[in-house]
């Protein structure tokens, strides 16, 4: 990563919401041609560096993946929408609400109980309730909550179309899915 | 010869024919409008409006499944606004229910899915409320996620136009219309004959087969097309089969069938539970023994060659195919000179015509069906019946006992009435007499009248009763008298009465697929395969001659019936 060349790099900040990390491992798929993408791109933030919070001089590309879940989702999502140009909405929880959204079928209350009392494994369960967690609310795609530019969705996408939609968008594209590149499974 | 009408589709030049839909006449040319509620095997009923199309001088796009050409038309079928209104119903198709495909069943093979991908819906366009609905899993072969279906009414259509038994319907209005089955009652608990056509017909994942779920999806699968052995209307079916395991079975929609299966047909399959014989074996001690082919039929060839021909029996089941039951005949008759016969009835009392195809069972004005039940013993016949019935036909019904065909019938005559129920035929313009083994032969002999007039259809109680009556095989059973008795079951079993009298011979062989009572009395038991494991063919009531390919690889050790019997025959 040469001093110089890394001012031309595109800054690209990604992050997770309710996610399985299965998105962002299908990123790490990418393999060497990663690398080769770290001529391009400079990564500022994800979940799985120690930065995790998008620059406050912004990026070009944000990245989130994973359905908009709780409260605290609400404030990742909205502070990423501020601090990029594009926001990729990654996944099938991101594009379309995924798993999480199976909860909106029962009511906020009976999940709780059911995750953190009744569950098999618990002893002595407690639903937590202090003010300093994020609250959970309706479960729901994030375009429901701040304008997504480009949809990737997938379960997970392959690497093979995120290596597509990084590319079209560093080419000053929008990328257009078919084939092999868009998928729901 | 239909009036040619002359149009253009995406400016090419077709000549269509008068009557026919902008969608049939597209699909005539290899031209592909995508569709969702229409299947060719129902009436379109324009229900989704995917296949709208731009027609010149049409106020608006307009479903191309129920619009019927007309000369000179100018038909537009993916142009710009054509596509952007796809786009727009497919949005709305996944704004209601659960189609969110990573754990979908039909992910894969789904044809909503397989329309997002061709419009590239890369997500939904409208929010989705995500509201339950409920999953009905009342019946025991197939479950309803109401969740996924799109109401194309496919279901309800096949239920009432193919299986001709009206079970299905929707209920309430708008977002919250379901599908139903007689006016909302669980599917288990209604008037559902559980044929599975709706199963096979439905373009999503709402509804499920238990059996072969989650368990290969279309490009993982092998499909044979073959004929179902449950019983001698032989309906074209499809076994669905993955790495040597059968899946599960559909019915063939080009056939006489109509892609219409009964419970029998597409499920009995997956509730076999017997254990199935593996090698020859041979009673030692008192005990059944494994040994080598070349020994069981060493020893089955000697216990002939001891006794008389004349004291020597060979019964067949009808339910087996063309050349195993050639080969018996041959084999039996011709080299051993023994007495042969089959097991089950074949019509052979009758001399009554052949060869009603039910097709014209479908264009009949009267129908007369006598000793038989067709919906109990040969149920897609008894559906045939019942969609002539509901276009307009009267069924005849002369039987003595509670026929389940009764509830349909215009008119029921007693056996002994058979007098009446010609007279009454002979005033329609286009009978077809169904006659079963229940008939007396004096009866029958009334029916005779009619035979310049009416088409007949023998209901002949096992599958390939056709080729045992023509090869002239009767229902003799009487081992009792004989000294060795040879037996060909096949999957079929035997009453304690039948396995009595046959272990009153000397020597008793038994050829069949699975052990029974018979198999553990016997001195010599030969395996044999399933149907879908042979390749051969069978005349099915029509009397056509039919395929009945193999659909698994044959068992390790397993040597085709006709082939044991040839083998047989070379140590006589």
């Amino acid at each position: 990563m040469g001093g110089e060349r890394s001012m031309a790099k595109i800054k690209i900040a990604t992050d997770w919401l309710a996610a399985c990390a299965g998105c962002h491992m299908s990123l790490l798929d990418l393999d060497e041609r990663l690398v080769q993408l770290l001529d391009k791109i400079e990564i500022t933030s994800s979940p799985i560096t120690d930065l995790k919070y998008p620059p406050r001089e912004g990026v070009t590309v944000g990245i989130l993946t994973g359905t908009v879940n709780n409260t605290a989702h609400l404030e990742v999502a909205r502070v990423m929408r501020e601090r990029c140009q594009i926001l990729v909405s990654l996944g099938d929880c991101s594009v379309l609400g995924g798993v999480p959204l199976m909860r909106n079928q029962v009511k906020m209350e009976d999940a709780l109980r059911r995750a953190y009392v009744e569950t098999e494994s618990t002893v002595d369960g407690l639903i937590p309730r202090s003010e300093e967690l994020a609250q959970p609310i309706f479960a729901r795609p994030l375009d429901q909550v701040v304008k997504v530019d480009v949809y990737l969705p997938g379960c997970p996408p392959s690497a093979d179309a995120i290596h597509f939609v990084i590319g079209e968008l560093l080419e000053g594209r929008i990328p257009v899915l078919k084939d092999q590149v868009l998928k729901y499974d | 010869m239909d009036k040619v009408v002359n149009i253009r589709i995406n400016g090419r030049h077709i000549r269509a024919r008068a009557g026919q839909t902008v969608m049939e006449a597209a699909k005539g040319v290899g031209i592909d409008i995508p569709s969702l509620c229409h299947h060719p095997a129902v009436t379109p009923i324009g229900a989704c409006r995917i296949c709208v199309v731009e027609i010149e001088r049409q106020r608006g796009l307009q479903p191309a499944c129920t619009f019927p050409v007309t000369e000179g038309m100018r038909v537009e079928t993916e142009s710009p606004k054509v596509v952007e209104e796809r786009r727009f119903i497919l949005g709305l198709l996944f704004s209601e229910g659960n189609h969110y495909c990573p754990f979908c069943e039909s992910s894969g093979d789904c044809e909503l899915q397989a329309l997002a991908y061709r419009y590239g819906l890369d997500h939904w366009i409208y929010q989705n409320p995500g509201e339950a609905r409920p999953v009905d899993g009342t019946r025991e072969h197939f479950i309803m996620d109401h969740n996924r279906c799109i109401l194309c009414r496919r279901c309800i259509r096949v239920c009432s136009e193919l299986a001709a038994n009206n079970t299905l319907g929707v209920k309430y209005r708008g977002a919250k219309t379901v599908i139903c089955a007689d006016g909302g009652v669980p599917f288990g608990e209604s008037t559902c004959i559980s044929c599975g056509t709706c199963l096979q017909i439905c373009p999503t994942g709402a509804l499920i087969d238990r059996k072969s779920a989650y368990a290969g999806r279309e490009s993982q699968v092998e499909r044979t097309k073959s004929v179902c052995m449950f019983c001698s209307v032989g309906c074209g079916s499809e076994i669905i089969t993955r790495a040597g395991r059968v899946l599960r079975v559909e019915g063939e929609w080009e056939e006489h069938n109509n892609g219409v299966l009964c419970l029998k047909g597409r499920f009995e399959l997956f509730k076999e539970t017997r254990k199935r014989i593996e090698t020859p074996l041979i009673r030692k001690d008192s005990r059944m023994q494994q040994v080598s082919w070349e020994e069981a039929l060493d020893t089955l060839a000697q216990a002939f060659k001891k006794s008389p021909s004349k004291k020597i029996g060979a019964w067949t089941t009808c339910r087996t195919l063309n050349l195993t039951l050639s080969e018996f005949v041959a084999v039996f008759l011709g080299k051993i000179g023994a007495n042969v016969g089959v097991l089950e009835l074949t019509l052979a009392r009758f001399k009554l015509p052949l060869g009603g195809s039910l097709n014209d069972l479908l264009s009949a004005d009267t129908i007369l069906v006598t000793g038989a039940d067709p919906l109990s013993d040969h149920p897609v016949i008894g559906y045939h019946i019942k969609r002539a019935c509901m276009n307009g036909a009267r069924l005849v019904l002369v039987s003595d006992n509670n026929n389940e065909m009764r509830r349909f019938a215009h008119k029921t005559f007693s056996l002994n009435e058979m007098g009446k129920a010609v007279k009454f035929c002979q005033n329609s313009a286009s009978p077809v007499v169904l006659y079963g083994e229940e008939t007396p032969p004096e009866q029958a002999e009334k029916l005779a009248a009619l035979q310049r007039k009416a088409h007949f259809i023998p209901l002949f109680p096992e599958s390939n009763g056709f080729h045992a009556k023509a090869l002239g095989l009767r229902a003799n059973f009487a081992p009792s008298q004989m000294e060795a008795v040879y037996l060909l079951l096949e999957d079929t079993s035997l009453s304690d009465e039948k396995i009595k009298q046959a272990r009153e011979a000397k020597f008793l062989a038994v050829h069949a697929s699975y052990h029974s009572p018979i198999t553990e009395v016997a001195d010599i038991v030969f395996p044999a395969l399933l149907w879908y494991e042979h390749e051969g063919s069978l005349y099915n009531l029509e009397g056509k001659k039919v395929a009945v390919r193999k659909a698994v690889s044959l068992p390790e050790g397993l040597i085709p019936e006709n082939e044991v019997l040839t083998q047989l025959a070379a140590r006589m």
